[in-house]
């Protein structure tokens, strides 16, 4: 095959429909030809059904007898990707020049990774909760609309895919609720803040820098311990958490139907719970958490609260039409890792089940109160790969 | 830097093409010769070596990242071993 400036191209797959398939959970089948180490650093994934494969495209183009033999034979479908969706259309021409059915991904990994996928959590008279999702780094925010009134939990980082759907509902954002400082990924907290002049709360113990011991340098507003707010026919009130950070809290939002969301962040995910030594002090951290598990929380729980975590680890967690959120009873069936335990058990468990920590991460926290401030190129490095926020599965 | 026979230019190209270029540039280069190949995609540098190493007949001798006119350019160099 001869590659020219004019080559036709082969029929690509978006983000969105790319999203759809995976949560699809029926089987298919991704040819990732990035090299291996970029492939290993951040693959793409989905249900146990999705077949995974790494050829790197200098392999097709070295050799595209020897690379087109290793193939799985039972395969004719393929969604070609690599990093930026270059590499990806060369593959795909020459598989679909040897039979195959090849499309590949827009955009690549860079067009994934910054997918956002927003759908409705529940939508009722008295208004709305939306979740908006990042998928690519299992990454969750909230907008709950009521009224003419907006609220946001835990805003990602590009910042104009909430103005679109606040604006879209003819509401005003009117609070920006971060749940703790994420050492993950870079808020949008105080950028919306300062686009729209909504304040932008956060517990006062995460605005110190937990390795640098600096205070923020942003603009915010204190959260504390029982703080209420109000949005259209909706009560927030804040519970504090500490234990994944100090000044970590956990939402409730109350609605007029008698329903009972909880924002919880970093505490309790679905399959697992925030992990105590993001900010380098585990052991010390571990005793906290416990409190706030086990002791300060479980008043606040009732059954059929709906537990809505700041990320997911797998699709798995998909609850249903990409929503990722259960109530309480079906949470902690389905959560070992919060089955009761004594303080020494749990520091057990915890301490030997401590996923490796981002060297990345202790940058991220100093990004988030504003003792740094990354270019766009930096900050999208600083982003790259899934979440590593729950304890290890 | 290391002495080479020939030069490829491949500013501004995207990935895949500083590899496809490449990969005829050193098919058309006598056995032993070096080829520098300089290129603006940054993605380079780590598919270079990735491919040399599996590569039939290519040597990756150095890898080099300089400044010019305030962009970054990747300059490889490449010998054809057979
Ligand atoms: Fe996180």
């Amino acid at each position: 095959m001869t590659l020219t400036q004019n080559q036709s191209t082969a029929t690509e797959i978006s983000p969105r429909e790319l999203y759809a398939r995976l949560l699809s959970a029926q089987p298919f089948f991704i040819l990732d030809v990035r090299n291996e180490e970029e492939f290993k650093r951040m693959p793409i994934e989905g249900h146990a059904t999705l077949r995974t494969l790494n050829l790197p495209y200098f392999d097709f183009i070295e050799d595209e007898e020897a690379a087109l033999a290793r193939m799985p034979k039972d395969v004719t479908e393929v969604v070609v990707v690599c990093a930026k969706g270059g590499a990806s259309q060369y593959v795909a021409e020459v598989l679909n020049n040897h039979g195959y059915r090849a499309v590949s991904l827009s955009e690549g990994m860079i067009g994934w990774g910054n997918y956002y996928d927003v759908r409705d959590v529940v939508s009722k008279e008295w208004g709305r909760i939306v979740q908006i999702a990042r998928p690519a780094r299992g990454d969750l925010s909230f907008a709950i609309i009521s009224g003419e009134q907006a609220v946001l939990i835990d805003p990602l980082r590009h910042i104009n895919v909430y103005r679109e759907l606040i604006d879209h509902a003819g509401a005003k954002l009117t609070l920006i609720l971060d749940t703790h400082v994420h050492a993950d990924h870079i808020s949008g907290g105080p950028a919306l803040a300062k686009e729209t002049g909504a304040p932008y709360y956060i517990h006062p113990y995460d605005a110190i820098h937990p390795i640098d011991m600096l205070p923020a340098v942003i603009a915010y507003e204190p959260l504390r311990d029982g703080q209420v707010f109000q949005i259209g026919q909706v009560r927030i009130t804040t519970i504090w958490y500490p234990g994944h950070t100090l000044g970590q809290v956990n939402f409730l939002a109350e609605t007029p139907d008698g329903g009972r969301y909880l924002f919880t962040g970093d505490g309790i995910f679905l399959r697992s719970f925030g992990r105590p030594d993001l900010g380098g002090k585990g052991e010390a951290w571990t005793p906290i958490l416990y409190r706030s598990m086990f002791e300060w929380l479980p008043r606040h729980l009732t059954d059929d609260t709906v537990i809505l975590p700041a990320h997911f680890s797998s699709l798995e967690e998909d609850a249903g039409n990409g929503i990722f959120a259960a109530p309480f009873a079906q949470v902690r069936a389905q959560n070992d890792s919060l089955r009761p335990r004594s303080l020494e058990e749990f520091t057990t468990f915890v301490l030997s089940h401590l996923p490796v920590f981002p060297p990345e991460y202790v940058e991220i926290k100093r990004v988030n109160i504003g003792l740094v401030e990354p270019c766009e190129g930096k900050a999208s490095e600083l982003e790259l790969g899934k979440n590593i926020c729950a304890l290890a599965g | 830097m290391p002495h080479f026979d020939q030069t490829l230019d491949v500013k501004g190209a995207k990935c895949p093409m500083p590899l496809v270029k490449s990969r005829k540039a050193i098919a058309e280069l006598p056995v032993g010769q070096v080829l520098q190949v300089i290129s603006t995609d940054r993605g380079s540098v780590a598919d270079f070596q990735g491919w040399a190493k599996t590569a039939k007949n290519v040597e990756l001798i150095a890898q080099e990242t300089v400044q010019e006119n305030g962009q970054e350019l990747y300059v490889h160099y490449l010998r054809r071993t057979a």
